[in-house]
């Protein structure tokens, strides 16, 4: 189980409706697959830094959950086949310290490196830690 | 010779130390830097949407990735341009 964070960006010429049909969507594919939605964030409609498929504006909405691997990847599946989804992006969140703290706790690195060692195996994964964004 | 000439007028400042550069990431110990917090990585990017190089910030080495890889993702998403003039 891991922590991630996908953000979208919707169309801002959808109904209000679709949006939360949409929106409402998505998170059943969270909490389907056994996974739980820690927070959703809604920024509602922001002016785009630059225009995408003609449109100056897009509907912001971030998730932050913890799940299996399989989560992102539907989720990004969606967002691919969907026309509505202007952008998106998935990050891993990093739960392991980050090395620069490492060095400067090194004192207490003895009883982290026991801690770190379970992570180990897994925690290679995180040096790739976010899903390659799409290319433009 | 033009040297001295300098050094005469009175007012003119021949020299003054520059004032010290630091991390302000550091300074208030952050880890990681988010994409969404666009204030923030606004500041690091000057009028044409540039990120600016750590010699004229002063942010760390460490800091100064996480800053650039933020802004890049930023710009995937819309929330920071690429361009701009």
């Amino acid at each position: 189980m891991r922590i991630y964070e996908t953000g979208f960006v919707l169309a801002p010429s959808l109904s209000e409706e679709d949006t939360e049909n949409i929106i409402a969507q998505m998170a059943e594919i969270v909490t389907g697959r056994e996974g739980r939605l820690i927070k959703q964030e809604r920024w509602g409609k922001r002016k785009l830094a630059y225009p995408i498929k003609r449109f100056n504006e897009g509907f912001y909405v971030f998730f932050q959950y913890e799940g299996k691997a399989d989560i992102p990847l539907e989720l990004e599946r969606r967002f691919k086949q969907a026309d509505a989804v202007l952008r998106y992006l998935t990050l891993k969140k990093e739960i392991q310290v980050a090395g620069r703290q490492k060095k400067k706790a090194s004192a207490e690195r003895g009883t982290a490196r026991e801690a770190s060692k379970e992570e180990g195996a897994s925690g290679e994964g995180l040096a790739v830690s976010e899903s390659l964004p799409e290319v433009k | 010779m033009a040297k001295e000439e300098r050094a005469e007028k009175t007012g003119f400042r021949k020299f003054f130390p520059p004032k010290r550069k630091f991390c302000r990431f550091c300074q208030k110990n952050v880890r990681e830097i988010d994409y969404k917090n666009v204030d923030i990585l606004r500041r690091y990017i000057p009028e044409r949407g540039k990120i600016s190089p750590r010699r004229i910030t002063g942010t760390c080495a460490y800091h100064q990735r996480k800053l650039a890889a933020a802004v890049k993702r930023a710009r995937l998403m819309a929330l920071l341009p690429y361009v701009e003039d």
